[in-house]
């Protein structure tokens, strides 16, 4: 289902090259590409506060250490990774509380019968793909604010893996958490913006 | 036996080929019999792809023109 965003390694390298020598597009390139998703990471382990100064640190730890980079994850990886570990020593140091028992339900009780059965039908919805969908300007700034106001843990969720295609088991290691975590994190964020499409249709 | 709700619940799990077989049969034979759910798990699958094309950015209000610049300048002077 996710969609894949990936530099090729040729491409990597040598984009890691032109930032070893200085290159000043290749800076505001990364930047432009993995501050916001650095940030992310970075609010879902240790909240807002810390997060500013967190992903500042990691990139300058990640500066300083690129010369040593062995490509043995992408560059994308690496720095989230280098996010991770700075996120979780502050988070060890604060030691924020964070629970996924909140009350939380998928689709709403109301919509069931006693027996589990849907009580109203559900419709295809006309449009058959993103794009038709997207057509709708009113529809993106749904999306865009309701994706904004997920809980950090589910917006780091969905932006690693239906967004930038991480690999589980990649996530998992960032956010410190278990991959059944990481799947009603994913399932939960999916659902919401699922509920506002719904919510906007239904006007 | 499945029932929309165990559907909803499971929707992610199903699409990502995570469940176990029994549960992966339970759900495509309550799939064979249900409509309402098949056009939920369309709409999820549309849902995400929708996110995927739309690719909402984190928001912040970090200068990154000037972030990339410092990085720039303190990659020259490690260089040196």
């Amino acid at each position: 289902m996710k969609k894949k965003v990936k530099l090729s390694p040729a491409d990597e390298q040598s984009l890691i090259k032109q930032l070893i020598n200085g290159d000043a597009k290749a800076f505001d390139y990364v930047v432009s590409q993995y501050h916001g998703l650095m940030l992310t990471v970075a609010r879902a382990i240790v909240g807002e506060a810390f997060a500013d100064e967190i992903v500042q640190d990691a990139w300058l730890s990640a500066i300083k250490a690129l010369p040593n980079f062995e490509g043995r994850s992408s560059l994308k990886t690496w720095l989230l990774q280098i996010t991770s570990n700075g996120a979780k020593t502050r988070f060890k140091r604060e030691q924020r509380q964070v629970s996924l028992d909140d009350g939380w339900e998928s689709v709403s009780h109301d919509k069931f019968d006693e027996r589990g059965h849907r009580l109203d039908d559900v419709l295809p919805w006309d449009e058959d793909t993103p794009d038709a969908l997207l057509e709708n300007e009113q529809l993106r700034i749904i999306i865009e604010t309701s994706f904004r106001q997920l809980p950090a843990n589910q917006r780091a969720m969905l932006t690693m893996y239906d967004m930038e295609g991480l690999d589980m088991s990649e996530i998992c290691n960032i956010l410190d958490i278990s991959s059944s975590n990481a799947r009603v994190l994913l399932h939960r964020a999916r659902t919401t913006l699922h509920h506002k499409i719904e919510e906007y249709r239904g006007l | 036996m499945f029932q929309c709700k165990d559907v909803a619940e499971e929707a992610s799990n199903y699409l990502e080929g995570d469940l176990p077989l029994r549960k992966r049969i339970g759900l495509f034979l309550h799939l064979v019999i249900c409509s309402c759910c098949r056009n939920y798990l369309q709409q999820i699958r549309q849902t995400i792809n929708t996110i995927a094309t739309i690719h909402p950015t984190e928001e912040h209000q970090t200068d990154t023109k000037a972030l990339a610049e410092k990085l720039r300048a303190l990659s020259d002077s490690e260089s040196r």
